[in-house]
């Protein structure tokens, strides 16, 4: 109780500061720095399983996102971003306030089509479509990511690290290419990421020790895009003084592909990997093991007036391309068959009441609990196969 | 493609300081998806845009741009919030559009052909679509 109600407080104060700085927005506006920002809540409401808080048969109010962002460009081959960001998601993200990127960004070459440069500090790490910009609800095709390819448990791991990133991009007739390589240093420490990679969460620590990542983006001129991001990273689990595991490393590698064709109005975008997990050192009760999963997403929508969007999606995963719907886990651990694989289909509605203020609606049938985060079902034979979940949104930016 | 016959026409307009006389459309939509950044000679483009809601920008988008407003939105928030590029200059009618781009050396934006009640020559440059 203490905890919600201080959240609360954090997040009355985050809000204050936001409009101060919209009270002086037009001071703001120069050419060369620019402060923008967001600020949305979230109610979602669940049966059987619990999504971000106690949704259950009940209505969390546990879902608030909170965004102040910054962009000044000091000389014309120097930009400086950085974003602080107030995020609270159930029991998965307790961590309130914290720096989000800050990056400098050193354009070495720069002419009418083509860019190089490099990225240091926390910077943002590319993979797929929508991770940069994940914490920003407005840039997302739905409330929720396509938690079958941008697993929020795991969000930490991807978003933004300690690193360097060389970028390059340049346009032409063929369209406009993108190409990034970089190295970070990687989260892995929290709860909802040893949930992931460890099981559950782990009283030893699991330290990112490197990444490496590169994306290769095409818009054609034809107002398609396909990207593949690739991703490397590796982490080692350090025991406390009474542990039952060894120290140990884990590795993730995975290919992502993405592609999107824009219409109009409409927009058809998909998204699909075969991540490999893989873990060693660990010790008998968390033996040697390569794991392969599975997980894609198929997503329309439809902007049918200026101010009103529909958004359909069908996402897949399955945590283990060789058990696809969990019998073998079951039989050999006795574990819930269902905690391997998801199939859930969306149906969201968007209207952008001005250009400031957007209301979204979105409802989830699932079957399947590979999606569910950990620690808001801590106990996972309590967890059901099949479960639905309606989402409602409020979301000001400035 | 998109068809706008009641939608009123759109001018392109740049700083003085600009050395062009006539744009590409693919040029133009470089610029105002900000994949392109500086004039050729290496000017920095300093883009200006009305609100997504304003007629002038909607007729503009998608008359010179072929893009819906809400695209390019999108566009520009992936870009911005991401780090990679400066968001266009927004602004809040077409006075204002035309005396910052009076008073910012490599600028751009656009004005309604029917707002030409103030001297639009007077230092601004209206440059045309090749």
């Amino acid at each position: 109780m203490m905890a919600s109600r201080q959240s609360r407080w954090s997040s009355l104060l985050l809000a204050g500061l936001l409009g101060a700085s919209n009270a002086g927005a037009d001071g703001f506006t120069d050419t060369r720095y620019r402060i923008q920002g967001f600020a949305a809540q979230t109610l979602i409401s669940s049966t059987n399983n619990n999504f971000l808080g106690d949704s259950r048969d009940s209505i969390s109010t546990d879902f608030t996102e909170l965004g102040l962002h910054g962009f000044w460009l000091p000389l014309d081959s120097l930009q400086l971003s950085g974003q602080v960001l107030y995020r609270r998601a159930g029991e998965s993200d307790q961590d309130g306030l914290r720096l989000d990127y800050a990056q400098a960004d050193w354009r070495f070459y720069q002419d009418d089509s083509t860019q190089l440069g490099v990225k240091l500090g926390k910077v943002k790490i590319p993979y797929g479509l929508y991770n940069e910009t994940r914490d920003v609800p407005f840039t997302r095709p739905s409330i929720l990511l396509p938690q079958a390819i941008y697993l929020d448990t795991s969000r930490s791991v991807l978003i933004a690290a300690p690193g360097a990133i060389f970028h390059g991009s340049t346009v032409n007739t063929y369209g406009n290419f993108d190409v990034t390589l970089g190295w970070a240093r990687p989260d892995f420490d929290s709860e909802a990421v040893e949930d992931v990679f460890l099981g559950s969460n782990q009283p030893g620590n699991l330290d990112g020790t490197s990444a490496f990542s590169t994306s290769l983006r095409w818009d054609t001129p034809t107002d398609t895009t396909f990207m593949l991001t690739y991703i490397d990273a590796k982490a080692d689990y350090a025991p406390a003084r009474v542990d039952y595991l060894a120290p140990g490393s884990i590795r993730v590698r995975n290919l992502l592909a993405s592609v999107q064709q824009r219409f109009d109005t409409v927009t058809l975008t998909a998204e699909y990997n075969e991540p490999r997990n893989s873990r060693s050192g660990l010790g008998a009760v968390l033996p040697d093991a390569v794991r392969d999963s599975l997980s894609y997403y198929l997503q329309a929508e439809w902007r049918f007036h200026p101010e009103w969007e529909l958004v359909v999606r069908n996402e897949i995963n399955h945590r283990d391309k060789d058990d696809k719907d969990g019998t073998q886990l079951q039989a050999a651990r006795g574990l819930p068959a269902h905690l391997l694989y998801t199939d859930d289909w969306v149906v969201g509605l968007r209207w952008d009441v001005t250009p400031n203020l957007m209301l979204r609606a979105e409802y989830h049938h699932v079957n399947g609990t590979s999606g569910l985060p950990g620690p808001d079902n801590p106990n996972i034979f309590a967890t059901e196969q099949r479960w639905n979940m309606g989402l409602l949104q409020a979301a000001y930016r400035f | 493609m998109l068809a706008s016959s009641t939608l009123a026409m759109a001018d392109i307009i740049v700083n003085p300081s600009v050395n062009v006389r006539s744009i590409s459309a693919a040029s133009l939509r470089n610029i105002y998806t900000l994949r392109q950044t500086s004039w050729p000679g290496g000017q920095t483009i300093v883009v200006f845009v009305l609100p997504d809601n304003d007629p002038a920008h909607e007729a503009f988008t998608k008359e010179k741009l072929g893009l819906y407003p809400y695209r390019l939105r999108q566009i520009w928030d992936r870009l911005s919030y991401s780090g990679m590029a400066r968001a266009p200059i927004e602004v809040k009618d077409e006075n204002e559009l035309r005396a910052r781009v009076r008073a910012t050396p490599g600028a751009i934006g656009y004005l309604n052909k029917d707002a030409g009640k103030d001297t639009r020559h007077d230092g601004i440059k209206t440059i045309t679509l090749e």
